[in-house]
This record gives structure tokens, C-alpha cells and sequence, in this order.
């Protein structure tokens, strides 16, 4: 977003905490009333939520700006409880630890892998599609390299 | 000694243990100049499991129960913030509105045919080196980032600690060998298939993609987003049908 004229103002970080608290409420309220077999976890449902509410231009970024950066600041160390929780149950590391993390190190390479040729070859398809119907792509697909 | 014992199993505890030690991997981190098992939160998640280990054989009591009686508390606190710190990422997604705009198409359709068939090893993998079910679930909601991925863990029935394990585990593996796999598997061939790759990866692997440049850079922070909604979308019926 490009600065028009004014600058645009900042909201005070507790009105921007009152946003974050909205959006999550409504979205863990959303969470709660979809049926039991199509399950979306709250912060899903927050995140779709106030990307839209952003891009609507219901929200102007400079509300939560301040307070979002903040938070994404802190991720690693939020994530800390998370990685401790296995302390709850360190059976499962004795009996199948190796395994595990065997498969995390595969999960890692595949997902990697997969994903950046997968990519590669969809936007491949794409862009001989657009060629096939003559389409200018406006730099549609282009993806800056030279192949 | 029965009112020390309460005053422990407060959440003042767990949010001091969860600080202290991410803080002393932030340090050792700084100080061996970014050695990669000094990450500070594997680093932090390592050293608060031993110290929590360590407090239960000098008290006589289970890991487990340490856990739950004296980090717990604290423990939780800090993990709801993973609630609006994660909804926090739909700001750097917006901010990167015009590039999602002229390649949301190719995003979705790559990411969503490359979860499918990553699944489908993953489960393989699972299989063969005989993982039970409780874990081997565990292990499909791993793209996602891990206040994502853990709630689905819990929906198809797998441990959800084992989940934010592998979130944590991948992010050291991929800062320590990126380079290498990327070498390896020849994956420079396409900018928007790199930045996409490493931001399974999640924040570190979004870090990494920065270093290769800005095209790489938004398509994984952008990736860190999508892939959460994707995994959703995909990892419970593929855990319905093949499970």
C-alpha cells in the first residue's frame, strides 16, 4: 500500500490487541459450529478471516500492524511449550524415537523436493496453456527465470 | 513444604523455565555464531525436557508428572499465544497481495498436488520403518505450522506433541542442510518452486528463501499461509480414506 498523502495513523496497541481478540473470538466460535467431519482449527479460520477483513479494506493494516509484527516476532519462543509437551510422554521416544525422527528427516527432503518440482512443472504446464491460446500473459506466469 | 510445593505448580514456573531456557539458546546461538543444534528453541525444547527429567528423579517423581503438575501451567499460558501470533502471518501474506494476485493459481494447484503426493511417502515412510498409528498421523500434518498442524493431529487421532516435534526437528534440519539439499536436488531451477519448498519449512525455512531473493522470499511466506489451509483441506481425508 502506497502512503497517500496523510500519513496514515497507527492504532493504540490495545485497540489492536481489541481486533486480534475479535477476530479470534468469532473464529473459535466459526470453529466450533462447522460439523464434526470437515474439522478447521481456530487459527485457521482467524487467519482467512483477517486477511479478508484486510484486503476488504474493512481493517486498515496500520491497526494490527504493530501489534501482528509483534506477535510473529516472538513465534520461536511461543513455541517452546509445544516442544516440551513430549516431556508428557517420553514412552513414545524410547519405544519409537528413532523411527520418528527418521521420518521427519524424509518428511523434511520430500516436502522440500516435492513441492519445488511440482511448482515447477505446474507453471510449465501454465504457461504453455496461455501460449496454446494465444493469450499475452502480462508476465502472467513468467516465473524471472530464464529456461 | 506444602505451600512451596503449590506455589511451584503456579503458571509462574513454566513461563520462567520456557524463557530461560530459549533465552540461553539465544545466547549460545549468538555466541558459537549460529551452530545449528544451539537453535534456540530446539535448543529450549532439549534442555527444558532434561531439566524437567532431571527434577522428577531428584523428587522422586515421573517426568510426566512433573510435566503436567509444575510446567504445564505455564506451559499452556504461553501456548495460546500461538493463537494470535498465528493469525498474525494473514498481515505478511496481505502485504504480499500483488504477488499472491498474479500467481494464485499456480500456488494452490502446486501446493495442493504436492501435499497429496508428500502424504503419500510420508505414510510410506511411516509404514516401513513400522510406526505406530498414534505417531505415524502425527506425522502428516507437519507442513503446516504447528498451531495448525497440531489441532489436526488431534482430529485424525495422532499425538499432537510428536506433531510440534517434527515442526521443531524440521526447521533445525532445513537450517543446517537447506544448502546441501539444494544443491543436490538441483531445486534453483525455479524461484517461485524454491521459495514455495522451503516455506514447508515454516519461519526458518522462509528465512533461508530470503537469502536467495525477494521472489523466493515472498513465495515462502506466502507458502507458510497456504500451506496451513492446504494441509487442513487435505491431511483429514487423506487420514480418513487411507489409515
Amino acid at each position: 500500500m502506497t502512503p497517500k498523502g496523510k500519513k496514515e495513523k497507527k492504532a493504540p496497541i490495545l485497540v489492536q490487541m481489541g481486533i486480534f481478540a475479535g477476530v479470534l473470538w468469532v473464529a473459535s466460535i466459526i470453529s466450533s459450529v462447522l460439523p464434526s467431519n470437515f474439522i478447521v482449527p481456530t487459527p485457521v479460520i482467524g487467519l482467512v478471516l483477517l486477511y479478508l477483513l484486510l484486503t476488504l479494506k474493512i481493517v486498515k493494516v496500520e491497526w494490527v500492524e504493530d501489534f501482528g509484527i509483534f506477535m510473529i516476532s516472538l513465534i520461536g519462543f511461543l513455541f517452546v511449550p509445544s516442544g516440551i509437551q513430549i516431556a508428557n510422554d517420553l514412552r513414545i521416544l524410547r519405544e519409537e524415537g528413532l523411527q520418528i525422527v527418521l521420518v521427519i528427516i524424509i518428511a523434511t527432503v520430500t516436502l522440500l523436493v516435492v513441492t519445488a518440482y511440482v511448482t515447477r512443472f505446474v507453471i510449465a504446464i501454465h504457461h504453455r496453456i496461455n501460449q496454446k491460446h494465444g493469450q499475452i500473459t502480462r508476465g502472467g506466469v513468467d516465473d524471472g527465470n530464464i529456461e | 513444604m506444602a505451600t512451596l510445593n503449590n506455589t511451584l505448580a503456579l503458571p509462574f514456573t513454566g513461563i520462567f523455565i520456557s524463557l530461560a531456557v530459549f533465552l540461553l539458546g539465544q545466547w549460545l546461538f549468538k555466541i558459537t555464531k549460529g551452530f545449528f543444534l544451539f537453535q534456540p528453541l530446539f535448543f529450549g525444547m532439549v534442555t527444558g525436557i532434561i531439566l524437567l527429567f532431571i527434577w522428577g528423579k531428584i523428587g522422586g517423581m515421573s517426568t510426566a508428572y512433573v510435566y503436567r503438575h509444575y510446567y504445564k501451567p505455564g506451559g499452556d499460558i504461553i501456548f495460546w499465544f500461538l493463537n494470535p501470533a498465528t493469525i498474525a502471518f494473514a498481515i505478511p501474506l496481505f502485504k504480499r497481495n500483488q504477488v499472491l494476485k498474479k500467481y494464485w493459481f499456480d500456488i494452490l494447484i502446486s501446493l495442493v498436488i504436492s501435499s497429496v503426493i508428500a502424504l503419500f511417502i510420508i505414510l510410506g515412510a511411516s509404514k516401513l520403518v513400522g510406526l505406530s498409528y498414534q505417531s505415524a498421523a502425527a506425522m502428516l500434518p507437519q507442513a503446516a505450522t504447528t498451531a495448525i498442524a497440531m489441532p489436526i493431529t488431534d482430529a485424525i487421532g495422532g499425538n499432537a506433541a510428536v506433531t510440534a516435534m517434527a515442526c521443531i526437528l524440521k526447521a533445525v534440519i532445513l537450517y543446517a542442510l537447506a544448502d546441501a539439499f539444494i544443491k543436490l536436488f538441483r531445486l534453483q531451477g525455479s524461484k517461485i518452486g524454491l521459495g514455495l519448498g522451503l516455506g514447508t519449512g515454516g519461519t526458518v525455512g522462509s528465512a533461508k528463501a530470503l537469502q536467495f531473493g525477494e521472489l523466493e522470499g515472498a513465495m515462502a511466506s506466502v507458502c507458510v499461509v497456504i500451506i496451513g489451509i492446504v494441509v487442513d483441506l487435505v491431511v483429514i481425508p487423506f487420514a480418513q480414506i487411507f489409515m
